[in-house]
């Protein structure tokens, strides 16, 4: 019983991660019908930032979120000024972001390699090696950090959408964008500030994942599986559902990682995502992913 | 003349147009119907005006102002309110915050609240529901709540698509009803209805569009009574001559 | 501005010389094109049966009758059917699998096997259909991405067949002179179906129906279309000669891994390949195909490195995304600039 519950508590401690991850995603997808295939590369690239930023400069990686996430936030709203006008409002346009994102996390990851070759990473700040205990329970302190942190972030994101006036707007046009643009919205204004909002939360979850993975350039085709199964899950677009929907798979894939073996986790996720797709298209709180 | 629309063609992405250069002027405080089979361009006219749609070649002046190529908030700005067909409520948003996101373009937060406050008013039942989500609302409510949005702005022209679509009859009155005191309170109001007998019952002008072009247009009262009108896009009356007509062999049912 | 509106007897007319076989001259021009070039390639290993010193060049052009398999398949489902596939190499990567465990547990050649290891993709293709063809565009890609992904990850983690180091295949029993003929042959002849069968899908009335889902799906389905029915199928079809493809490269390679047959970065150069030579017409993916290689040798012989290839590909594919989304033969048909000789539809 005591087993049971601890794989629960290791998988909650990741939910935290991955639904921070998921979040920006969604955000983009909700606010711009943008599938962003690139999320988890440029949470990569931010992951890479924070290493060096330990390795060289001594930088915890949990501060490092101070300076990944505004870097990432004008890198986000730059790309997306200079990638995504052009196909304003083709028949086709979902399927065009799959293809324009595809590309971008080629050209990501192409680089990443060439600028920091292909080794395995990961920073490695005291606290990875330390646990805390909680009656018959340990908690891994770098999962914990990571996940309260991300909950903290979560929660500011949720209050900024709830009470100001452009988290507002950006609601609105998640909702029903031509009605925001008859309410006077700028909507392609919030678009540019959605997009950079989504990738400061991957410049984040990308400071968190330099000490909680191992990782190199290619890695980020496995967290893509995983993050694209999760807002499947949960129905694109809506956030609470991603949230809801990381930390039910997480929970899931802990599960049967324990089970079954670690390498089982990641299939997981591609299994879970076919299954919803079979079951039911729109997951479990969303809308319809048309084309 | 607040609105002078003059021979606009527009059509969607790289399709065929669906106006094929049409004109229509509107009145400060005067109300306006525009009715015409499915597929004439109405709700495409509208559409055009407020932005959603770049005219492909005429021009929409308001306000001595030409708004082609503006976008829907600029033209916003300017005083022109766009109510959809689809109503466009922000499904999620509760009544309140749906009036709130109306009055995304004011500055002033007190004088928001004084017209929200203003704006349950006019439409109690919305009062009532201020908390709940528009999703929640009934297909009338929903309607009030679209033209509630409209009464935020305080603009100069109302612009409603198809208010009754989708609604039973007895809600539809209900509409109908809140269009008239929009009229009564002094609002420009430019109406596109597929009911075309009572959108006209509320307008003083009738506009008349077929296959992408004016066809006829006059005082809306005229339009009702006019047989060749009436045959065309009011739906045939029913009355007794006609009916005796019809027991007989026939060569076609003329006007009375 | 159009300068005729779209009306039934317009569109009506536009299909109708479309389908039309072309004036007897055109024909004529394309004929002898594609026989002559066909007999260049057939007599070409003649070459290096006599001097030796043309493996090199059997390669690439093997090479390239694969790439062209993979561009003129991926087609069928990406380019008239509108649906993209983002794991194309899944298929190619099956029928290596399939060919290969034939190969080493019961030493049949794949090169017997391999319409075997095509048909195998084709059942898979079907499968996956099913399951994924439900959901429209953008759900699909996604789909296919997490399908080679999970192919790769489950053959990882068969012991079987080597997991993640794979497993080494038996040379085929010929002296290195010639070692590379039955290949080459064997290559250009899917290439050869592949390309084929693209083209009597273009001019048949199942392609009308695939493009008019690719135009617009919901339309298609109240024209009577069973365009569930349709999708699979275009799937299915697009997946069988890349199995075939697959079996006989796995044999070219002598080994089976997982990293290298199920890697995105392949299944991105197969949509880079179409989308360059031009999505949906029926030579564009066959010289999108030929380009592709030879770029690719150009750039690795100035720069090797092979991080920086994926940039480029990534690079490539964005800019041709963002200003070339017709091809090379689909913007030049646009501007009616298209040499006979490259419209084969």
């Amino acid at each position: 019983m005591i087993q049971l519950v601890q794989v629960l508590l290791l998988g909650l401690m990741l939910g935290g991660v991955y639904a921070l991850m998921a979040s920006g995603l969604t955000l983009i997808f909700g606010v711009m019908r943008i599938v962003n295939i690139a999320h988890a590369a440029f949470i990569l690239f931010a992951a890479y930032l924070a290493f060096w930023a330990f390795k060289i400069y001594h930088i915890d990686p949990m501060v490092s979120v101070l300076f990944t996430m505004p870097l990432m936030f004008f890198l986000g709203m730059g790309i997306y000024k200079l990638v995504f006008p052009r196909i304003g409002e083709s028949r086709q346009f979902t399927s065009m972001t799959v293809l324009l994102t595809f590309s971008l996390a080629l050209i990501v990851e192409g680089v990443m390699g060439f600028l920091y070759s292909g080794i395995y990473r990961s920073a490695n700040p005291p606290y990875t090696t330390r646990a805390l205990l909680l009656g018959p329970f340990y908690l891994p302190a770098a999962q914990l950090y990571a996940t309260l942190l991300s909950l903290i972030l979560l929660g500011v994101l949720f209050l900024f959408l709830r009470f100001t006036r452009t988290g507002r707007a950006i609601r609105a046009t998640m909702q029903n964008r031509t009605a925001a643009q008859i309410v006077g919205v700028d909507v392609e204004r919030i678009s540019t500030l959605a997009f950079g909002i989504g990738m400061a939360l991957a410049g984040a979850s990308g400071s968190l994942v330099s000490f909680l993975f191992t990782f190199f350039p290619a890695k980020h085709w496995q967290w893509i599986g995983t993050l694209l199964a999760l807002i499947v899950l949960g129905g694109m677009g809506s956030l609470s559902g991603s949230v809801v929907g990381a930390f039910l798979l997480a929970v899931v894939a802990a599960y049967l990682g324990h089970f079954y073996g670690p390498t089982w986790s990641p299939i997981t996720f591609y299994l879970a995502l076919f299954l919803i797709l079979l079951i039911r298209p729109q997951g479990l709180f969303g809308k319809k992913l048309e084309a | 003349m607040l609105l002078a629309v003059e021979n606009v063609t527009a059509g969607y992405g790289a399709g065929p147009n669906i106006l094929e250069g049409v004109s229509i002027e509107v009145e400060q405080g005067k109300s306006y119907c525009i009715i015409g089979p499915n597929g004439a361009g109405k709700s495409t006219l509208l559409r055009t005006i407020c932005g959603l749609l770049r005219p492909r070649s005429g021009r929409i002046i308001f306000k001595g102002e030409v708004l082609n190529g503006l976008r829907p908030d600029q033209i916003l700005r300017r005083g022109i309110c766009f109510v959809p067909q689809d109503r466009s409520l922000f499904p999620e948003m509760t009544v309140r915050e749906n009036l709130l996101m109306a009055g995304y373009s004011l500055t002033n937060k007190r004088e928001l609240e004084d017209r929200i406050q203003a704006v349950f008013e006019v439409f109690p039942a919305l009062k009532e529901r201020r908390s709940q989500p528009a999703q929640t609302l009934s297909g009338g409510e929903q309607q009030m709540l679209a033209m509630a949005r409209a009464l935020i702005l305080k603009p100069d022209l109302v612009m409603l698509d198809e208010p009754s679509l989708g609604l039973a009859p007895m809600v539809a009155a209900q509409v109908f009803e809140s269009i008239r005191r929009l009229k009564a309170l002094g609002m420009t109001v430019l109406l596109v209805e597929q009911n075309a007998r009572k959108g006209l019952e509320c307008a003083d002008w009738g506009y008349v569009l077929d296959l992408g072009r004016n066809r006829f247009q006059g005082p809306a009262h005229m339009l009702l009574r006019d047989p060749q009108i009436a045959e065309l896009y009011l739906g045939r009356r029913m009355d007794t001559r006609r009916r005796e007509q019809s027991r007989s062999p026939e060569q076609g049912v003329e006007g009375p | 501005m159009p300068e005729n509106p779209l009306t039934e007897e317009v569109l009506d007319a536009r299909e109708e010389a479309y389908l039309r076989p072309a004036a007897k001259p055109t024909v004529d021009s394309r004929k002898f094109f594609l026989s002559s070039l066909l007999l260049v390639l057939a007599l070409f290993p003649v070459l290096q049966i006599v001097s030796g010193q043309f493996n090199y060049w059997l390669h690439m052009l093997l090479f390239t009758f694969m790439n062209i398999t993979m561009a003129a398949s991926w087609n069928i489902i990406g380019g008239y059917t509108g649906y993209i596939s983002l794991g194309h190499n899944v298929f190619s990567g099956m029928g290596g699998y399939v060919a290969g465990a034939l190969l080493v547990f019961y030493g049949l050649s794949p090169f017997l096997t391999a319409p075997l290891a095509g048909a195998f993709a084709f059942l898979l293709g079907l499968l996956v259909g099913l399951i994924t063809l439900r959901t429209r565009g953008s759900a699909f890609i996604i789909a296919t991405i997490a399908l080679v992904l999970l192919a790769k990850l489950g053959l990882d983690n068969l012991e079987l067949l080597g997991g993640t180091n794979g497993v080494s295949l038996p040379l085929p029993p010929l002296p290195a002179r010639v070692v590379k003929l039955p290949f080459y042959y064997g290559m250009l002849l899917t290439a050869v179906g592949a390309v084929y069968t693209s083209y009597r899908i273009r001019h048949s009335k199942f392609g009308l129906g695939l493009r008019a889902i690719a135009q617009d799906e919901t339309k298609a389905e109240v024209a009577g279309i069973p365009t569930s029915q349709y999708k699979i199928l275009a799937f299915a079809i697009s997946a069988f000669f890349p199995g075939m493809a697959g079996a006989l490269w796995a044999y070219y390679l002598t080994y089976l891994r997982p990293t290298i047959y199920f890697a995105v970065l392949g299944a991105a150069e197969v949509v880079l390949m179409t989308l360059l030579g031009g999505r949906g017409t029926v030579s564009g993916p066959v010289l999108g195909a030929a380009l592709l290689v030879i770029l690719n040798e150009f750039f690795v012989a100035k720069f090797g490195s092979t991080e920086l290839n994926i940039a480029g590909t990534g690079l490539l594919m964005l800019l041709v995304l963002l200003f070339f989304p017709d091809g090379i033969v689909g913007t030049l048909r646009e501007r009616r600039k298209l040499p006979r000789f490259l419209d084969w539809g």
